[in-house]
């Protein structure tokens, strides 16, 4: 089933490119606003990785050497034209000819390197903080070798860097000499940017001399409601065009409520190292303890559906078929392991806290209030402590206090990539800082499947990903479904990506 | 007056030296920015370059000095979070609160006057019962939902008036109803109970024995007299506009200092969050001098010594 929506998904996107072929491309006058859930907090380059960013200036104002396909959710040239591993550390990238800057600088292999070095805010840039350094954990050094080509060494072996590349998103040069943040971005996209009004507003315009083909419209202006009633009904008034975030309740069941999935999953993380989860059958018990099937359709509607993985269906650590073998709702099965893990002196009674926070996902409380009714019913003592995004944040990370209470954290996990690399190493190895299990067979597939490639390293992450389960270390609840509103005469058919990019040059509208 | 008004000033500013301790310290209670500002893993090296950057590497005692140092020069910093001087940020949006606040508070003071006054008329009459139940209602509705409520009647369905936003005078209504409608109700409750009090004593029954007509006695005798109490209850309420400006903020996306607040604390941005804590501080203390100096002057039996 998840197979088939996304071969639609493909589908539908293939379309889509194809409609966006320059024969067919008509340019309008009409401005459109977006209305988004939450302000975006810089316009920097190099903070594109959270989404309130990503989702004005990825695609728009920046572009990135290479992209993820929304087609196929392979990394495909963007700003690259092509790219060779000469050696084991050593890559070379050939880039596009003709491209400009918004301020009609000239993009090149300098521009470029500057990018990739900014990114990872060495020494020279004092003061400096970049949420896009994340993503290329190991130091790279970039270097122009002529104008149009480009060398990145790594410093270990890395067979996805082509795929890391496409979260370093593009600045002009002169930017990226400087540690200063970048108020007044540059970039390569077909959108330039014109205004920010904090708290407001931020204004785009059809970048004419785009190297690609030109957008239909012309003038973007992105505002913010918190309030996803108030963002649907900016869409039923006609005040906004596009709107993003929306709940399943204020949904339309027509053609202007589009969905889409963007591997993002919720799930559960218990803390293995304190009980009463020190004992893998209490959390295998976890898992048989809730009820998906009933309480995801009834609280996430159309929203969600239930989930036992941890990954995405598109991201190689995916295991097909594992929804038949998963520990599902059998609340009777879930009390003998309890039992038996009581029986071998594990504490199962030990009080624990479900962490959450208010914004995990639309209807998130609620669901996460049935769930720890689930727990509860067979005789786990769960208590639910909702919390804001910064000390939700604590609780996920390491290092775990003897005095913190043990938990079972709620996370929203979302891997756009495809590779299971932008999960796996952070959130179930022994050192990752978001991680609740040490399990050195985990850490083993997972630092070989770190330098293979191909089908050897997908078939060592299912292995990781197998043996997590298992032991019961990550727990799928639900694969989320994302909901966007489109205005009258409004066309945009969403991808795996729209929930970090929203691309206006993908918007149609009527004439 | 002006020893009066010197005294008071003297006694705001000690108020105001708390208000900076307390909102310093507080702050930094809600955690370090750097959660925020950088991407999980970041290098020590980075994050001690980020923290020499903005002060943070230092003692608390110790940036607490500084800290002080600056606010007694009026600089409190430049935001992490808008990368602008802190009091830049604080004084650009209070403007607006101050004309929603003010608006929504004359609107809730004149018709808190005319229910209120004709529920204590007509005392136990229909007209009293309905606007007890009407002002009972509106003073315990909570502002979140009448907000949302709004968009939907005024903006969805019927297509009067905008969403959200401040763009246009239509823009300005259900901002101003939400924040006043609180305010209507607690204040009709008040002007009815002291209009009730007023209206049963000695000089009204002598006034109206003179042939006096009743609009006359309500509004020139008895609301005068019982006016104090009302001033000094709509000052507080006053006070407490900023809360409503919050609501206002989120819902309909209003400008104003009550959203700065919030993205100030969401970001951990201390210095906006310490300036505009100190700007609604300052701005309180001015209002309730303004309401002592009022009251003085509606009642000439109160001594401003």
């Amino acid at each position: 089933m998840k197979r088939r929506f996304w071969m639609s998904t493909a589908a539908a996107s293939a379309l889509l490119v194809l409609n966006s072929a320059p024969a067919s491309a008509e340019t309008s006058d009409k401005p459109i606003t977006v209305v988004l859930a939450i302000e975006l907090d810089s316009l920097d380059p190099c903070d594109t990785q959270p989404a309130q960013n990503a989702n004005v200036v990825r695609g728009n104002v920046f572009e990135s050497l290479t992209h993820v396909s929304p087609v196929d959710g392979k990394v495909a040239p963007l700003l690259a034209e092509s790219w060779t591993q000469t050696s084991d550390l050593v890559w070379e990238f050939k880039l596009k000819n003709g491209v400009k800057f918004h301020d009609g600088t000239d993009f090149n292999a300098a521009a470029a390197a500057a990018n990739i070095m900014r990114t990872q805010v060495g020494p020279e840039f004092p003061g400096l903080a970049c949420l896009n350094s994340g993503q290329l954990p190991d130091p790279v050094k970039a270097e122009a070798v002529d104008g149009l080509t480009l060398r990145v060494t790594t410093t270990k072996v890395d067979p996805i860097l082509p795929l890391r590349l496409s979260y370093v998103d593009i600045g002009d040069l002169a930017s990226q000499t400087k540690p200063e943040k970048v108020l007044n971005p540059i970039g390569t996209g077909p959108y330039k940017f014109v205004s920010r009004t904090q708290g407001e507003s931020v204004k785009l315009t059809r970048f004419d001399g785009y190297w690609g083909t030109a957008p239909q419209v012309k003038d973007v202006t992105y505002i913010v409601r918190k309030e996803a009633t108030v963002r649907a009904s900016m869409i039923e008034t006609g005040e906004a065009q596009i709107a993003l975030s929306i709940q399943a309740q204020d949904a339309t069941d027509d053609e202007r409520t589009v969905t889409f999935k963007d591997n993002r999953i919720f799930i559960m993380r218990p803390m293995t190292f304190k009980e009463p989860f020190k004992d893998p059958r209490v959390r295998q018990a976890l898992s048989h303890a809730i009820d998906r099937d009933t309480i995801v359709p009834a609280i996430l509607g159309i929203t969600g559906a239930p989930y036992y993985q941890m990954l995405g269906p598109q991201v190689n650590a995916y295991i097909p078929g594992y929804d038949d073998k998963a520990p599902k709702y059998d609340p009777e099965k879930a009390k003998e392991l309890i039992a038996a893990a009581k029986a071998d002196g594990h504490a199962v009674d030990t009080p624990f806290e479900i962490v959450t926070r208010p914004d995990i996902l639309p209807d998130g409380g609620e669901l996460v209030q049935a769930i720890a009714q689930n727990l509860r019913e067979v005789g786990l003592k769960a208590n639910i402590k909702s919390v804001e995004n910064t000390a939700w944040r604590e609780f996920l990370r390491q290092p775990f206090p003897d005095e913190q209470p043990p938990t079972l954290q709620m996370i929203s996990h979302d891997n756009t990539s495809g590779d299971a690399s932008f999960s796996f190493p952070k959130y179930i190895t022994c050192k990752g800082l978001n991680s609740a299990i040490c399990s050195p067979a985990i850490d083993k597939l997972i630092a070989e499947a770190e330098t293979s490639s191909g089908d050897k390293r997908t078939e060592l992450y299912r292995k990781a990903a197998e043996t997590l389960y298992k032991e019961g270390g990550m727990i799928g609840i639900a694969e989320q479904i994302r909901l966007i509103m489109l205005g009258e005469g409004v066309h945009y058919t969403p991808n795996p990506l729209s929930g970090l990019e929203i691309r206006i040059a993908d918007v149609r509208l009527d004439d | 007056m002006l020893t009066f008004i010197g005294r008071r000033l003297i006694s705001g500013l000690i108020t105001l030296l708390g208000v900076v301790v307390v909102v310093f310290f507080l702050s930094r209670l809600t955690g370090s920015p750097i959660d925020l500002f950088f991407p999980e893993g970041a290098e020590p090296a980075q994050i001690e370059a980020f923290n020499r950057a903005y002060g943070l590497d230092k003692p608390v005692l110790h940036q607490f000095g500084i800290f002080l140092g600056n606010v007694v020069q009026g600089d409190f910093g430049t935001s992490i979070w808008q990368q602008r001087p802190a009091m830049q940020a604080a004084l650009s949006e209070m403007p607006m609160t101050l004309v929603l606040a003010s608006i929504a508070m004359t609107i809730a003071v004149l018709v808190a006057l005319v229910l209120g006054s004709l529920a204590a008329v007509y005392r136990f009459r229909t007209v009293d019962r309905v606007v007890t139940l009407l002002s009972l209602a509106t003073s315990s509705m909570p502002h979140f939902w009448f907000a949302l409520v709004g968009i939907l009647i005024f903006a969805v369905q019927l297509r009067f008036l905008p969403t959200s936003g401040s763009n246009s005078w239509q823009s300005w209504i259900l901002p101003v109803a939400t924040v006043s409608i609180g305010p209507i109700g607690v204040l009709t409750q008040v002007v009815r109970g002291a209009m009730i009090d007023t209206l049963s004593s000695g000089y009204i029954r002598n006034a109206r024995a003179r042939g006096f007509t009743g609009a006359r006695i309500v509004y020139r005798h008895a609301l005068r007299n019982a006016a104090l109490p009302i001033i000094s209850v709509a000052g507080d309420i006053a006070a407490g506009m900023v809360n409503g400006a919050v609501i206002v903020s989120v819902v309909f996306a209003f400008p104003g200092i009550g959203r700065l607040i919030v993205g100030a604390i969401l970001n951990r941005d201390y210095p906006v969050l310490e300036a505009s804590v100190v700007v609604v501080g300052v701005s309180i203390i001015l209002l309730n001098l303004l309401i002592d100096i009022v009251c003085s002057i509606v009642d000439p039996r109160i001594r401003l010594t």
